[in-house]
């Protein structure tokens, strides 16, 4: 065997755990997930073939696509809140000093802490009664915008679109940080001597010059955002009256609240698809640019 | 009265097992030789083969694993139950009750199943026997009538099948109290309302007052269905109306008696009857905002009364009055009716059999039999069965209303006959009732998703 040849034979021995675990842990579970799709099947007893019935039930259910919608508001809340949050920041926290550094770690917290925890604080923030949110509002004069956040249908998307967003900074802002650190200091040096003021650098030089972080950030976000179910299921479980079902909420509550794991398993093959098609897509319009 | 028999057949075993190994143990031994002699006409020569040494192993399943007092009142009687059988190994799991109806279906389809298992009556216990994993215990109660007897109308009627009884109610529920705080009615002298058009001045007066008149918190959707709606609407259409369109056999959820029924409760959102948010607050806080004296009236199941006892001072405690809903005029309903029913008992798994199944039953007996139902009821949780709450240990508040529950007839609960997809439904219907939803619309869909649901 040649030298190149036995480098990958090499790699592909070492790959392999890794491939077996990925294949039994995920590809076979989807696999499993859709032939699932195929039944109506309570979870106990008896499961019936049933064909193509349950996805053609959800793709007519008016309530799948409003969890859609939603869901795409989170994506749209996560790439133009979060990715611009944390570019702007790590622009500003980019050296080390001691300020910087905590600053910085005070931004990554949310993502070390349980996401039941961070559901419950909102959840007090938004309370309708003895929220802080209102409470500031009315102290501040503006008692005329107080409201029911989480209860109101007409706004609480918005409403729990806010923590996701803040809880979900950090990663990218440390994905942000590393990218531009990259940045050599020669171009900065040059950029400033041009008379590139800061914005025109941030437009000219930065943004071009991590495009690649920024596209992975993008992708990461978009499946980031199909799969949220954790900080919404405990902030309103989907309601009121479904106002805030995202696709994973309604795939949970239709499997294990009623029961319908049939059902459920076709609605999780449907959200696969959905973030492949999304992913792909965002992938070719970025391409096109 | 349980001791004769029990004494007399551990005589005869007793003696013919010639007295052996007996000494000081003799009273442990006595319940065991119960347990044995409780088939032994069926199965004589088995029966008495445990008694040599021969462990018996038994496991058990259930959900009472946490600190409140019903909890602990069940765990006592099953630790009761491994004292006075040295004989028989039990295996007792406690497990939390989020998530114990899902390891209960994982072990169910692997066939791993507890020898004997808590589970809820109604839809829950169905699917266990759909499934042929249970066994009737019928002889048990057949053994002791006047436990059998004592039971109040209906209570064995989720938990029955083909006239068996699969397991005993370990605890009733009654989802539709109407409490109310005597002080704030004295205070803006309005009267307790006994038909609905009371009610709706009683709101309309706490209203002008500035006072919540009814505390709701229907987040987990759930409530509105089983504490108002169930009984609401029961005054409306009538219990036999309810019960054809669960069935759907000769009644429909889009019937003008229904839709009037979902229009009242509209009516009484768009009369404010709710506090702000009440779509976002959680029953926990909805009966905090109404022990707290925020709230005039609350209606709300039984299960309130030990979470008022936990969060609430004895002087906010005592302006709290329970009775029953409302009466609508004109309804087909008994007013003098609560929604509730049985709750769940222990279920007897299909393969135990021979000395363990006697083992089996008599655990069985010991949690829920009569001296388990008076150590339940004494933990401030109401049963469906007749028996006198010990008044120097429960709360004056239970006693109330245990008073009033054994006073009353029970009409079903929504959730407890509706398929799972169907309650799904009308819980999320009633929170959008509450938001700006139509009572046609709200009723197509429960109509709709019944009907899918039972394949008609």
């Amino acid at each position: 065997m040649t030298n190149a040849g036995r480098l990958r034979a090499f790699i592909a021995v070492g790959l392999l755990p890794t491939l077996i675990i990925y294949a039994v842990f995920v590809l076979v579970p989807i696999v499993w997930s859709a032939y699932y799709g195929f039944f109506d099947w309570k979870g106990i007893g008896a499961s019936k073939f049933i064909g193509f019935d349950n996805y053609a039930e959800a793709l007519g259910d008016p309530i799948f696509w409003k969890a859609f919608k939603n869901n795409l508001i989170i994506v749209a809340a996560s790439i133009f809140g979060q990715l611009p949050i944390a570019l702007v920041l790590s622009l500003i926290l980019r050296k080390s000093t001691f300020f910087q550094r905590f600053v910085r770690s005070a931004v990554f917290m949310p993502m070390v802490v349980a996401s039941v925890v961070i559901g419950m604080i909102w959840g007090y923030i938004y309370h309708p009664q003895i929220g802080i949110l209102n409470f500031i509002l009315d102290g501040v004069g503006l008692g005329s915008w107080i409201r029911d956040w989480l209860g109101d249908p007409g706004i609480n998307m918005y409403a729990v679109s806010v923590p996701v967003i803040w809880a979900n900074v950090g990663p990218y802002l440390v994905l942000f940080i590393a990218a531009i650190q990259n940045i050599s200091s020669e171009i900065e040096d040059a950029a400033k001597l041009d008379g590139a003021v800061k914005s025109k650098w941030l437009y000219k030089i930065v943004v071009p010059m991590i495009w690649d972080t920024i596209k992975v950030a993008i992708v990461l976000c978009i499946s980031g955002s199909l799969k949220a179910f954790d900080l919404i299921y405990i902030m309103t479980g989907g309601g009121p009256a479904q106002s805030t079902e995202l696709l994973a909420t309604y795939m949970y509550n239709n499997t294990f609240e009623v029961f319908r794991y049939g059902y459920g398993s076709a609605v999780s093959t449907l959200i696969i698809l959905i973030s492949m098609i999304l992913v792909l897509g965002s992938q070719l319009l970025m391409r096109r640019k | 009265m349980k001791k004769k028999p029990v004494a007399l057949t551990a005589l005869t075993l007793a003696a013919a097992t010639m007295l052996a190994a007996c000494g000081d143990n003799a009273s442990n031994n006595n319940g065991g030789a119960s347990s044995g002699a409780a088939s032994a006409p069926a199965a004589s020569g088995s029966a008495s083969a445990p008694a040599s040494g021969e462990k018996i192993k038994l496991s058990i399943w259930h959900n009472f694993s946490g600190d409140d007092l019903r909890a602990q009142a069940v765990r006592a009687q099953i630790d009761k139950f491994k004292a006075a059988h040295p004989e028989i190994e039990l295996d007792a799991q406690a497990i939390p009750p989020d998530g114990y109806r899902q390891r209960l279906k994982t072990v169910a389809a692997a066939g791993e199943m507890p020898d004997v298992f808590f589970t809820q009556s109604g839809t829950s216990i169905q699917e266990f026997y759909d499934g042929g994993l249970i066994q009737p215990i019928t002889p048990l109660l057949d053994k002791y009538p006047e436990w059998k007897n004592n039971f109040m109308e209906g209570a064995l009627d989720r938990l029955s099948f083909d006239g068996q009884v699969y397991a005993t109610p370990l605890s009733g529920s009654a989802t539709s109290l109407f409490f109310y705080n005597k002080s704030l009615f004295d205070k803006y002298q309005v009267k307790v309302p006994t038909t609905w058009d009371e009610l709706m001045t009683a709101v309309k007066m706490f209203n002008d007052n500035k006072i919540t008149p009814i505390s709701l918190g229907n987040k987990a959707a759930w409530l509105a269905q089983s504490s108002i709606l169930s009984s609401l609407a029961d005054r409306v259409t009538g219990t036999d109306w309810f019960l054809k369109a669960a069935s759907q056999d000769g009644a429909s959820f889009t019937d003008p008696e229904f839709v009037q029924a979902l229009q009242l409760f509209k009516d009484l959102s768009e009369a404010k009857a709710f506090q702000t948010g009440a779509n976002s607050l959680d029953n926990t806080q909805m009966e905090q905002y109404f022990v707290e004296g925020k709230a005039a009236m609350m209606i709300d199941g039984s299960w309130a009364l030990t979470n008022m006892a936990a969060t609430g001072t004895p002087e906010q405690l005592d302006q709290v009055e329970v009775t029953v809903l409302p009466s609508v005029p004109g309804g087909k309903g008994d007013p003098n009716s609560i929604s509730g029913g049985s709750g769940g008992g222990m279920a007897l798994s299909k393969t135990v059999t021979g000395a363990k199944l006697d083992a089996a039953l008599e655990l069985i007996y010991t949690v829920g039999g009569p001296e388990g139902m008076q150590a339940i009821v004494n933990s401030n949780s109401v049963v469906n069965y007749k028996v006198e709450p010990d008044q120097a240990v429960v709360t004056p508040l239970f006693y109330k209303a245990f008073t009033l529950f054994k006073s009353v007839k029970l009409t079903p609960v929504y959730d407890a006959y509706l398929t799972s997809a169907a309650a799904d439904a009308i819980n999320n219907g009633l929170q959008d009732l509450l938001l700006s939803g139509k009572p046609e619309t709200v009723a197509k869909k429960l109509q709709d998703t019944q009907a899918q649901a039972l394949g008609k």
